[in-house]
């Protein structure tokens, strides 16, 4: 953190609280547009309901679609906000403080985006009560067996944890803004702020609470996508069926959550004048962690294709074969490409401390990160065990109104974000100016 | 806001809330206000009658309840088909059920159509049958569909009364080159009946007896009594034919030659077998007389002319030779080409040296449809009438504007001013939108009748439900408009009643009803001593004077369809739904062609052609398949329709454009080939609406077939692993847990009953008649072409088909439904216990708790598992037809097979009401009840003493994909292949 030295306590609150003045007409533009795109979803679900999931282009045998592949999508997304907020925080890597709070948020909106998914892709959403275990006359309660369960459980785990350490962690800055805010805001903050003083006995308190939800959130980072992953890997499905899904997952969560931070960091940075807080060496240090999980998924790919073929199963040589080579190799090719071989360009110096190289290269490995979702959701299940049901599937109109819809709803969550809270750590930054540099360096 | 204020404005607010959010919001349920005495709410009743969807008259029951048949059956005591149906039996009821029904007379006026009353239009009728009678003589024409004894007596005797001559008897398929053939041979114009089942050998040239050929469903069981196995064995049958066809392809092997060239094959084998000594018993004349025409197709002859390798037809020789009992079967249900008198008669030729006794051809038991007028007649009809030789035409059931080539003059005789044509039929089809009034009769399901599919048989018709439409009986028209009031009976049924005495059939009011009740009387007609040789001067010259093959030219085949036979079916939604078994393609009409004829022209599958005849050119997509000549374009007849309907109208297209109005002359039947052809590629293609994925089991040992010497072999079997491991056969019982190594769970505990099915590979025939039995059965939802394209077909039982990748013209049909797992995979995944192991072993589906994941379809390794994507429609009145026993899903419900649990049901109430268990046997799911070849064995694996649990004891007895160890309660038993 060579520049942090000279800023002041008073430029970093100035800085981060300058970004919550009224916004200007653009800002007001792109939020109709997003709600436009938002309503178009909307009315994409609406339809879907009254005529059927047939809508979609799902089919037998690939009866998941995009909404599951944007639901493991969306999960992924939000794991590696929890990386940097909780994972490395108690690693105390000093370099995650200034992205921790915009990393943090995206984590609590993608979840809540990956959770509408599964109620999305339900045939029958008006009776999606059933899979929870409430009490009834007929003494029925969900199949624990069932993966799916386990998922109801662990996503709204993940939502709830992640969103009270999300809370947790603003409330010394809520307050910071209370004291700076006028009129209506100033009574809005003052509730949201929950009477902070900054007293020490609430710093006590708060920075031991930290930590312990830090300490909490830690396992479910690897827990949520590993049950995720257990949807697959706990069926029967040839390129489903392996062990090695549960870390897998994991990496390719992370991997894709960090591109995501890149890629949402980068034009905040720029807009927001972010420059001397989140600085290039912070970026450098994301994009050196992609390479690292960028190599774990290349390794996954790879095992995969070693077990297909160590078993010697007729079934899972086919399925891997055709992944390859068959009617979604396009697909395979973009993923394999976009997720493992892209990443490696961050080897050079020159890349990974270049801006555009940052920014093209994060969208890449989060389309990548879409068609790996892709290419197991379908193209496993498309080219299962009996050769007289192959099929194939392709997404119709309705299902991209939708997933345009998503991803509207997500970024006018994180702009309005942007705009009313804020997005960086005053606390945390000043934190580190207090320590006088990085734990990490 | 006071408290009782805020809990009234709740409570009504809740109640509007809760009543407005119902998803089924018609749920009354009407009763009768007088019940007749023999209904009882919730029991079927079963009236037996005959179908009459193609000519060979099998006996059905039909399940009426409350008032409404739902479902018809064959008639177990019927002799043709001995309580087994086919596809087009089982739709029968999309029939009296369809919404394009005529509901009421129509009369043409100003090229338009007013609805009129049954009075009025009959009185028309009479109007105009008395204004042709003043005309002359012979001014009253009819032309009919082949039907009952008693009903051609009725019309014949109407015409008469109107001073004309008896009715024209019109079928598409007319078997006039059979009948030639067999009165140039044995002096019989007839069609006999096979005892197929008797023989030890069996060559068709080209009959397609498991389709549409004769009596399908009869000669069906007679194949498989021949061509199942029995102990170690099982004879041979050889289909030799420019193309294959679903009866080919059950064939031990398929000699596939030049199209107009079975008939040079079948000279050479008459030449070897003179040759070899056979045919010494016959008088000199007729063996010199065969030797003259066969000798010139020596080996190598025969070879060129028909591009039949001499190895082959070495074999086709030794194993005829061989044979102790051999039949030989003529040319197929359309016929072939140009040289389909030639093969029938060189067959019956071959039938006559290698088996004297001639004991297989049975004339005395012969099929009705010989009754059916030649095509020679039918066209010198239409001539006459062209040439205003009457004024009034009837109509009944026939359909020549669709079933006769363009060139026919069908169109311009009934256009013509001064006939006023009346058709009786009940759709709007091509030739009723030619009539002047249309006068709907009731259909066979609600008609008072009698047809006897073949001689000696009296089947009878009666209603088995009320009539829907009020349409009156042909019978009664006739009668009626015919005789007036002075009619000699009251109405068809003493008309009916009086023939029957008069034939001697019935004596009496109590031996009528017991008819009835029976659905007929089934004495079959002792064989009358031996078929006697009576060589027609003629034959010679005949078969002598053959067409020339010709080199390097396409020729056209327009051949029946099993599903539509010759068009009839194709408004029923289930025929149209189901796919053909070889294509697996379902509502369209594509050209089959061989992988080499397409590759020279640049062509793929889905491909559009236009193929241009001498007479006619259509555009039609193009289906790969090694099951057709090189040489050779097939298309399957039937659908094509610019009429009837909403199901037919404007899908799929139909062959006959492409075919000589020209007759061949010696038989006076048509010609269903046309060649040259030229192919022109349009350059444009379409999505093909075929239901499989692979035609090939990538080696996955799912369709197992085991060599006839190698079933003694165990060791010799393909083994049911996937070439990791072999795994056992593990019956879904607790016994068959191995906690030890292959199980962590324990064991479903099962009460009473196991309920399981084998399913016998051997007697599969690919006919499809489970999978449309299941759909009328179970409210199984009708997809259409875009979402079968799209991959939502909603078949609960498929029959799939794999080709052979090293022989791929050999074939394992393989019928999939849900495999009723003891460990399934389903089971787990689902988060809300949808599917459900019963405690009788059953997977169950419950309609009502899922909630539309699909986890349990992919989790299926076996893709037996629906969707409901939509809410399927059943336009009115289709929807009297669904099974009030069956649950009608609704969208974003998963289904699948039950086992058709509402039967079992229905035996547990039985056997409680009777204080007994359920006996082996008395349950039939409807795809075992309508088999034909009886390939589906169903029972309780925990009864040690059924039949089920012999079956599984059969060293051919295997799981599909068992390695999985998902335990199936369907179990399968091996194909047996013999090679040649």
């Amino acid at each position: 953190m060579s520049e942090s030295p000279q800023l002041t306590y008073g430029e970093i609150d100035r800085t981060v609280l300058d970004t919550l003045r009224p916004p200007t007409g653009g800002y007001w533009l792109v939020i109709m547009v997003l709600i436009l795109g938002v309503l178009l979803g909307a009315a994409c679900w609406v339809y879907q309901i009254f005529v059927g999931i047939g809508a979609g282009g799902q089919n037998i045998p690939v009866a998941w679609g995009t909404y599951l592949i944007n639901f493991v999508f969306w999960v992924g997304i939000a794991h590696s906000g929890t990386l940097i907020s909780a994972i490395l925080y108690l690693f105390r890597a000093g370099w995650r403080n200034p992205i921790a709070r915009a990393a943090e948020t995206m984590t609590v909106f993608a979840v809540s985006i990956a959770g509408l998914f599964p109620f999305i892709h339900l045939g029958r959403i008006w009776i999606v009560y059933y899979m929870l275990p409430y009490p009834n006359q007929r003494y029925l309660w969900p199949n624990f067996q069932s993966p799916l369960v386990f998922d109801v459980v662990a996503i709204s785990t993940y939502l709830t944890v992640s969103s009270l350490f999300w809370y947790t962690g603003l409330i010394p800055d809520l307050a910071a803004v209370r004291d700076k805010a006028t009129g209506v805001r100033k009574k809005i903050f003052t509730i949201l702020s929950l009477g902070w003083t900054g007293k020490h006995e609430q710093w006590r308190h708060y920075t031991r609470g930290y930590l312990f939800f830090a300490a909490l959130a830690t396992p479910l980072v690897v827990s949520v996508h590993s049950v995720v992953s257990w949807d697959f890997a706990l069926s029967v499905v040839p390129g489903w069926h392996s062990t090695i899904f549960a870390p897998y997952f994991v990496a390719g969560a992370i991997h894709s959550g960090l591109a995501m931070v890149l890629t949402l960091m980068i034009p905040l940075r720029k807009i927001f004048r972010y420059e001397r807080i989140v600085t290039m060496k912070i970026l450098e240090a994301v994009a050196k962690t992609i390479i690292f999980t960028g190599l774990i998924v290349g390794y996954a790919y790879a095992v995969e294709y070693f077990l297909a073929w160590y078993s010697h199963n007729a079934v899972e040589m086919e399925a891997f074969r055709w992944r390859a080579l068959g009617d979604y190799s396009l697909e395979f090719w973009i993923m394999v490409v976009c997720n493992s071989m892209v990443p490696l360009l961050f080897f050079f110096k020159r890349i990974r401390t270049s801006i555009p190289w940052l920014l093209g290269i994060s969208i890449l490995i989060n389309v990548g990160m879409w068609y790996e979702r892709f290419v197991i959701i379908v193209g496993s299940v498309a080219h299962g065990f009996i050769p007289h049901a192959w099929g194939l599937y392709r997404p119709s109109a309705i299902e991209f109104g939708i997933m345009l819809g998503a991803f509207s709803l997500f970024l006018l969550f994180f702009l309005l974000f942007l705009k009313h809270l804020p997005s960086i750590s005053m606390t945390e930054m000043k934190e580190t100016l207090d320590h006088g540099g990085d734990h990490g360096d | 806001m006071d408290r009782r204020t805020f809990l009234k404005i709740a409570g009504v607010s809740g109640l509007s809330f809760a009543a407005s959010c119902t998803s089924q919001p018609e749920k009354t349920l009407y009763s009768l206000v007088q019940a007749p005495d023999d209904m009882v709410t919730g029991k079927a009743t079963w009236y037996a009658s005959t179908c009459r969807e193609c000519p060979a008259g099998c006996g059905v029951l039909a399940k009426n309840r409350e008032g409404r048949t739902i479902k018809v059956e064959g008639n177990p005591l019927h002799p043709i088909n001995r309580g087994r149906l086919c596809m087009r039996g089982q739709a029968a009821l999309q029939g009296i059920y369809n919404p394009d029904r005529i509901k009421t007379p129509l009369l043409k006026e100003a090229g338009k159509w007013r609805p009129v009353t049954y009075a009025e239009a009959e009185a028309i009728l009479q109007a105009k049958a008395e204004a042709a009678v003043r005309n002359g003589k012979g001014r009253v024409r009819m032309l009919t569909e082949v039907v009952g004894e008693s009903l051609l007596n009725l019309a014949s005797q109407s015409l008469e009364n109107w001073d004309s001559k008896g009715p024209v008897i019109f079928e598409p398929f007319g078997y006039e080159a059979l009948k030639e053939a067999n009165s140039q041979v044995f002096g019989l114009d007839g069609l006999p009946s096979y005892k197929m089942d008797e023989a030890d050998f069996l060559i068709s040239f080209g009959a397609d007896f498991l389709e549409t050929w004769l009596s399908p469903v009869e000669y069906a069981r007679k194949f498989k009594d021949m061509h199942g196995l029995r102990g170690q064995n099982k004879s041979l049958y050889f289909h030799v034919s420019p193309y294959q066809s679903l009866t080919g392809a059950n064939a031990d092997f398929w000699f596939s030659c030049n199209p107009d060239s079975e008939h040079f094959i079948a000279l050479g084998l008459l030449r070897e077998g003179i040759r070899h000594g056979n045919g010494r018993f016959l008088p000199e004349k007729v063996l010199t007389a065969i030797d003259t025409v066969s000798s010139p197709y020596t080996r190598e002859k025969v070879s060129e002319l028909s591009s039949l390798p001499p190895e082959l037809f070495e074999k086709l020789y030794i194993h005829l030779q061989l044979a102790r009992k051999p039949l030989i079967l003529g040319t197929s249900t359309s016929a072939t080409g140009a040289n389909n008198l030639q093969t029938n008669i060189a067959v019956n030729l071959l039938n006559l040296v290698f088996d004297p006794d001639l004991e297989l051809i049975d004339f005395s038991n012969r099929h009705r449809v010989e009754t059916a007028d030649r095509r020679s007649t039918v066209l010198e009809f239409f001539t006459e009438l062209k040439s205003g030789a009457a004024n009034l035409l009837l109509l009944n059931n026939v359909n020549p504007a669709f079933a006769l080539p363009p060139g026919s003059g069908v169109r311009e005789a009934l256009e013509r001013d001064s006939l006023f044509v009346v058709s009786f039929s009940s759709f709007m089809d091509e030739t009723t939108e030619l009539a002047d009034l249309i006068l709907p009769v009731c259909l066979p399901l609600e008609a008072w009748d009698e047809y006897g599919g073949k001689a000696g048989i009296v089947s009878t018709l009666q209603p088995t439900m009320g009539s829907l439409t009020g349409a009156p009986n042909i019978g009664d028209v006739l009668l009626r408009a015919a005789f007036g009031p002075q009619r000699p009976v009251k109405n068809f049924q003493a008309y009916l009643f009086a023939q029957l005495t008069l034939r001697d059939a019935i004596r009496g009011k109590r031996d009528w009803l017991q008819t009835l009740q029976k659905g007929g009387l089934f004495q079959s007609r002792k064989q009358e001593g031996g078929l006697q040789v009576a060589l027609a001067d003629t034959f010679q010259s005949t078969i002598t004077t053959p067409p020339t093959p010709k080199e390097k030219h396409l020729v056209f085949f327009a051949v029946p369809s099993i599903r539509f036979f010759d068009g009839r079916g194709a408004n029923r939604p289930w025929l149209c739904e189901v796919p053909d078994t070889l294509t697996q393609v379902a509502w369209q009409t594509p050209v089959l062609m061989h992988p080499e004829t397409l590759a020279a022209r640049g062509l793929k599958q889905g491909d559009i052609v236009q193929i241009e005849s001498r007479w006619g050119q259509l555009q039609m997509p193009v289906y790969e398949t090694v099951g057709v000549h090189s040489k050779a374009a097939v298309v399957a007849i039937g659908q094509g329709h610019n009429a009837y309907g909403r199901y037919a109208s404007g899908r799929g297209l139909n062959p006959i454009g492409l075919l000589s109005p020209e007759l061949e002359p010696n038989s006076g039947g048509p010609f269903f080939a046309a060649g040259p052809i030229a192919l022109k590629k349009t350059g444009r293609s379409i999505k093909l609406a075929h239901t499989d994925g692979s035609r090939d089991q990538h080696g996955r040992k799912i369709a197992l077939s085991v060599q006839l010497k190698d079933l003694a072999h165990p060791e010799h079997h393909e083994g049911h692993g996937l070439g990791m491991w072999e795994f056992p056969l593990v019956l879904p019982l607790p016994e068959a847990y191995d906690r030890k190594t292959r199980d962590i769970y324990p064991p479903h505990q099962h009460e009473d009953y196991r309920w399981a099915m084998v399913v016998d590979m051997d007697k599969c025939i690919g006919c499809g008649a489970c999978s449309v039995a299941c759909y009328a059965e179970n409210n199984v939802g009708v997809a259409g072409e875009a979402r079968i394209i799209e991959g939502r077909e909603m078949a609960w039982l498929q029959i799939q088909r794999y080709e052979d990748p090293k022989q791929r013209e050999k074939i394992t049909f393989l019928p999939m439904l849900c495999q009723h797992c003891c460990n399934a995979p389903c089971e787990s995944v689902c988060p809300v216990y949808a599917p459900h192991h019963s405690k009788e072993g059953l997977n169950n589906q419950i309609y009502n708790r899922c909630i539309g994941t699909r986890f349990c379809s992919q989790d299926c390794p076996y893709k037996v598992r629906r969707f409901n994507w939509f809410v399927w429609q059943w336009p009115e009145p289709l929807n009297l037809q669904l099974n009030p026993d069956v649950t009608v899903r609704t969208k974003g419900v998963m289904e699948k097979c039950s086992f058709c649990i509402q039967r079992i049901k229905d035996a547990h109430n039985n056997a409680k009401n009777e204080g007994r268990k359920i006996l082996d046997g008395e349950i039939q799911p409807a795809c075992l009840q309508t088999c034909p070849t009886g390939a589906f064995t169903f029972g309780s694996l925990m009864d040690k003493e059924s039949e089920v649990r012999k079956k599984v004891e059969d060293q051919r007895a295997y799981q599909v994909m068992g390695y999985l160890n998902t335990k199936p309660a369907v179990i399968y038993l091996k194909k047996v292949v013999q090679d040649i």
